[in-house]
């Protein structure tokens, strides 16, 4: 075998082993695509903490909840065998369009405004953050009986939900390691990687870590600038 | 790049074997089964109105969901066809070995496929374990929430029943008796690595069931055919499926059936794809259901 086409062989056998690693190893997640709008999770509010806001089954009714993910929820309101409704909480961090419909309602629920859409459908938009919707299935329910189901939905506790409501963190002193959802962002030189930015940026409270528990990490450097002068 | 879920929905056949397959059973079932492939009819049923706009926005957010890999839409319909590809491999395996049997020159060739009820019985399992698996996927539960599955299954109603019974009646009555989900059990407990592996498609599935090695994946299947076969035996019960029955229904549909119930599962199974056919309804439902919320 001559000498150029081992060579050949081998750097065809190493570009292949890295395209291999980066399309099937865990890079794969970095790769765009992986959530919806490509917002990442941990900036939507998790499913699990909306189940507890929905409305009480009268009696005769039931409450069964279908799906639960990051950011969205969802439960049937059934009575007997027959569904009567579908009621959701969705976070609209990954669906910055569906607050357009709200902008131009005059009517309101507990003072967040309101919308209906379709003949079956009421939806809430609920401190500029959540959807609350109401679907009304087989027979119907009129208006009335959907703004009823949807202020039956504990919104004062979804409000308070809302990350940029969250008390701010006290400021720390001393070198600090900003909060992952802070930091600066690794810009990679490619193309459609445009993240779409949400309106109200989601402050992270989270509670700074005392410097002893702290992990080393590279980006303390970047953040001396942001210390006050001691 | 795959086709999303609605996609796919249109794609389903509207008049062929499985659907006449699904048309027959239903009939055993109250309530019954619309053979929906529409992604706007399915919509505007969902949201109970047909503006063009609304059915529009729905359809663009389902598509961006069911798009987006965490969110496990499209992972739930990989798992039906895995299930599907084991299912016709099977069953082409047995029509081989029926057609096989009868000739004199290739008689060893028959002797050599597996068991045929130990198979069924692990295509069965491996179903139930990927209705399972798909519906924490789309539920977005975490991978082992057998209890949860469980309750789910009561909850089932109108298509997703026709669903189950179709299950039960072509991958359990038909082929294994009517005390099938009696014998399931001791089934699947001689069933070891060597079986699992002579099922064309378990390699397929393999990467999508929880643990490792065959072990665990054969303790996980059988920990979910436990919690199946609970809510199973009342459904059967409930209904009064059996193997004639099912064979009446179906007779209503696709014409007389000559043959025992035996060949009649293998023809089922071989030349129908009714698992993944409603597997692909039910989930696009689930989607558009979520996408309507949201829009």
């Amino acid at each position: 075998m001559s000498r150029s086409l081992r060579w050949g062989i081998g750097l065809l056998l190493v570009a292949g082993l890295l395209l291999g690693a980066f399309f099937f190893l865990p890079f794969r997640s970095w790769l765009p695509g992986g959530t919806v709008g490509n917002i990442a999770t941990r900036e939507v509010v998790n499913g699990t903490l909306l189940n507890r806001l929905f409305p009480k089954p009268q009696t005769g009714e039931q409450l069964v909840f279908t799906q639960e993910k990051r950011g969205f929820s969802q439960a049937r309101l059934k009575q007997g065998a027959e569904v009567r409704a579908l009621l959701s909480i969705s976070d609209v961090a990954s669906s910055p369009a569906s607050r357009n419909k709200f902008i131009h309602t005059e009517e309101r629920l507990q003072s967040w405004p309101l919308v209906d859409q379709g003949s079956q459908a009421s939806a809430l938009l609920v401190a500029d953050r959540f959807q609350v919707k109401v679907i009304g299935q087989g027979s119907g329910l009129d208006v009335q009986q959907r703004h009823e189901l949807l202020g039956a939905f504990d919104l004062a506790a979804l409000a308070a939900l809302n990350p940029s409501a969250l008390p701010a963190p006290a400021i720390p002193t001393g070198r600090q390691a900003l909060p992952p959802g802070k930091q600066a962002p690794l810009r990679l030189p490619l193309p459609g990687l445009q993240r779409q930015a949400p309106k109200a940026q989601p402050s992270q409270a989270r509670v700074p870590q005392p410097a002893a528990h702290r992990k080393p990490s590279i980006f303390n450097r970047d953040n001396a600038a942001l210390e006050p002068a001691a | 790049m795959s086709a999303t879920v609605l996609e796919r929905l249109e794609r389903l056949p509207r008049r062929n074997l499985t659907v006449l397959a699904l048309r027959g059973i239903s009939t055993l079932v109250p309530g019954g089964w619309q053979n929906k492939t529409s992604p706007d009819e399915l919509i505007s049923d969902v949201l109970g109105s047909d503006d063009p706009e609304l059915v529009q926005q729905v359809r663009a957010r389902a598509d961006e969901l069911s798009r987006a890999r965490h969110e496990g839409y499209r992972r739930a319909l990989s798992l039906y066809d895995a299930v599907n590809r084991s299912q016709k491999a099977a069953g082409g395996l047995r029509v081989l070995a029926n057609v096989a049997g009868a000739l004199p020159l290739v008689k060893r060739l028959a002797e050599l496929t597996p068991a045929s009820q130990t198979l069924q019985a692990v295509d069965l399992s491996l179903k139930v374990a990927a209705e399972m698996l798909a519906f924490t996927q789309v539920n977005g539960l975490p991978g082992d929430s057998f209890a949860a599955f469980g309750d789910s299954l009561r909850e089932y109603t109108g298509e997703a029943r026709v669903r189950m019974a179709a299950l039960v009646c072509f991958d359990a009555l038909l082929p294994l008796g009517d005390n099938a989900l009696h014998r399931l059990d001791g089934l699947l407990g001689q069933v070891g690595s060597r079986e699992l592996h002579q099922l064309p498609s378990y390699a397929g599935m393999a990467s999508l069931l929880p643990g490792r090695g065959d072990a665990a994946h054969l303790s996980f299947v059988r920990r979910g055919v436990d919690q199946w076969l609970g809510w199973a035996d009342g459904f059967v019960g409930d209904l009064g499926l059996s193997g004639q029955r099912a064979v009446r229904a179906l007779e209503t549909t696709i014409g007389p059936w000559h043959g025992g119930m035996e060949q009649l599962a293998t023809f089922l199974d071989a030349f129908t794809d009714t698992y993944s056919h409603t597997g692909v309804q039910a989930v696009a439902r689930r989607l558009v259901e979520r996408a309507a919320a949201e829009i």
